[in-house]
């Protein structure tokens, strides 16, 4: 077990990237808390990690919310003795808009979900990493935190944000034992995908068809990120901060 | 990690370092490990380590005939090839307006001619087969500017560019990765640093230490394994958050 006895967060948690990542750094021996904005979903991640054997809490919290994120930290250290190792900032929306298009509702929504709420979990976060000397932050960031992408400024904004606010986090907490990376995924086949096939009024098949169109010829998968998130919370990938690990089956190699 | 058990390896420059570290690692995962290396004392004394190890061919990687019969020698201890680890290199310090054609053309040949002959003739083996993985040793010598090595971080670049395009020829069969290492501790570097050295350079990295070649090997590991099937066409940076600032971070 690549996580035996580390106390993780996930926020974003219910479903997709996150409860994926969350069945998984359970089954690898993490204690993990899942946070999210939807109770019943929420639930229903906890109770599968119950049946596989894994130790969960769920917060339901809203991470664009200073006070809730706080909460989140302190739920998690009472929950399982005062420890937390890992804090996988995850939560995020996707509002496919044009600088004209998007609303202000829809930039903040975007922006505080993605890059403030990671901001804010750090912030709560960091001073038990620290006083433990161990600590691992992964951001969800975005192949589109590095190239551009159509009808999306305020996501690309957000994840460009997250890309670089990775490497500012890594170089002033590294010496303190804190690990700071981003992983940066194409499309991956969750509800995220489905909302936002309908929001541009494309049907199910041409949207995926079209995400289906990079070097391995297909989306990626909610397992393949969560493994690629279990690498950069566990040792083996000891060395590795500031860095943002790319995985789009080649989506921005060309 | 899962898949590499049985896989066949082949790994360049894996009579040392970052080399040997990963022989061992892929060993370790039960994968059937070949080693390409022109160090010919250094690869018996690995042999003599690992009697597991599938077989040690005496090669250079800037001779695209040498590199050509070590692959069909592959053949006969392998037979096929699953994962590439394309790591030997060289380099030279000096300064730029020092470096003689002859000593720009010895770097380009290992580091980037040697790059392209092992992975073209591994490629030609998975194209025939059922696929595999290619991670050509990139650095981040190759994404910033250091002085001193501009032979070397031109071929490093190179790496990373041709990686990127290997992976878009290639795919979906074989998925090329770089990886991207800062500093890490060998005995190449324990031979030529002085302790105050090593704890100038330290100073600047933000996990304050070089890293261990085991390090770089589990990140070999990871990207080769069934862990990771969705990885292809970049640069994977490794260097403790020195990159993640340079010269711009105080």
């Amino acid at each position: 077990m690549k996580l035996k006895d580390r106390v993780a967060i996930i926020t974003g948690a219910t479903s997709g990237i996150g409860e994926a990542s969350a069945l998984l750094f359970a089954e690898e021996g993490a204690s993990v808390t899942v946070t999210g904005r939807d109770d019943a979903r929420g639930r229903r991640v906890l109770a599968a990690i119950a049946a596989a054997g894994g130790t969960a809490v769920f917060v339901r919290a809203d991470v664009r919310l200073p006070g809730d994120c706080e909460r989140i930290v302190a739920e998690t250290l009472r929950a399982f003795g005062g420890r937390l190792d890992i804090l996988f900032n995850n939560a995020g929306e996707f509002h496919p808009h044009n600088a004209i298009d998007c609303t202000e509702e829809e930039w903040d929504a975007t922006v505080d979900s993605s890059l403030k709420g990671a901001w804010l979990m750090a912030r709560y976060s960091l001073p038990t990493m620290i006083a433990q000397r161990r600590g691992v932050i992964i951001n969800q960031a975005s192949g589109w935190g590095i190239q551009g992408g159509n009808e999306a400024v305020a996501y690309c904004a957000a994840k460009g944000g997250l890309v670089v606010m990775t490497k500012a986090m890594a170089i002033d907490h590294g010496k303190q034992g804190i690990r700071v990376n981003c992983l940066c995924p194409g499309d991956v086949e969750t509800p995220m995908l489905a909302t936002d096939a309908e929001a541009r009024r494309m049907t199910y098949a041409d949207y995926m068809k079209g995400a289906a169109n990079r070097p391995l010829g297909r989306v990626g998968t909610p397992s393949e990120l969560a493994r690629a998130a279990l690498f950069l919370a566990s040792d083996d990938s000891s060395f590795m901060t500031g860095a943002a690990l790319v995985v789009d089956g080649g989506g921005i190699a060309g | 990690m899962k898949g590499l058990t049985n896989k066949r390896v082949v790994i360049t420059g894996g009579a040392s370092g970052i080399g040997a570290a990963t022989v061992e690692r892929f060993l370790e995962e039960g994968a059937r490990v070949a080693v390409i290396d022109y160090d010919e004392a250094g690869g018996r004394a690995l042999r003599k380590r690992h009697p597991n190890l599938a077989g040690v061919i005496n090669a250079d990687v800037a001779d695209a005939a040498a590199v050509d019969r070590a692959f069909q020698e592959l053949d006969g201890l392998l037979g096929g090839v699953d994962v590439a680890i394309n790591n030997a290199a060289i380099s030279l310090r000096h300064d730029f307006m020092n470096i003689t054609p002859a000593e720009w053309r010895k770097v380009m040949s290992v580091d980037l001619d040697g790059v392209f002959y092992v992975a073209q003739q591994s490629a030609k083996r998975m194209l025939a087969g059922t696929g595999g993985v290619i991670i050509n040793m990139g650095s981040t010598s190759g994404m910033n500017g250091y002085p001193r090595f501009a032979d070397y971080n031109s071929a490093k670049a190179g790496v990373i560019e041709l990686t990127r395009t290997m992976a878009l020829e290639l795919a979906p069969t074989i998925r090329v990765i770089a990886v991207c290492p800062g500093y890490v501790w060998t005995a190449m570097q324990e031979a030529e640093y002085t302790p105050e050295m090593k704890a100038a350079v330290d100073a600047k990295i933000p996990l304050r230490r070089h890293a261990a070649p085991g390090e770089i090997a589990a990140l070999f590991a990871f990207l080769a394994s069934d862990e990771a099937p969705y990885i292809t066409g970049h640069p994977v940076i490794i260097d403790g958050g020195e990159i993640a600032g340079g010269l711009a971070s105080r």
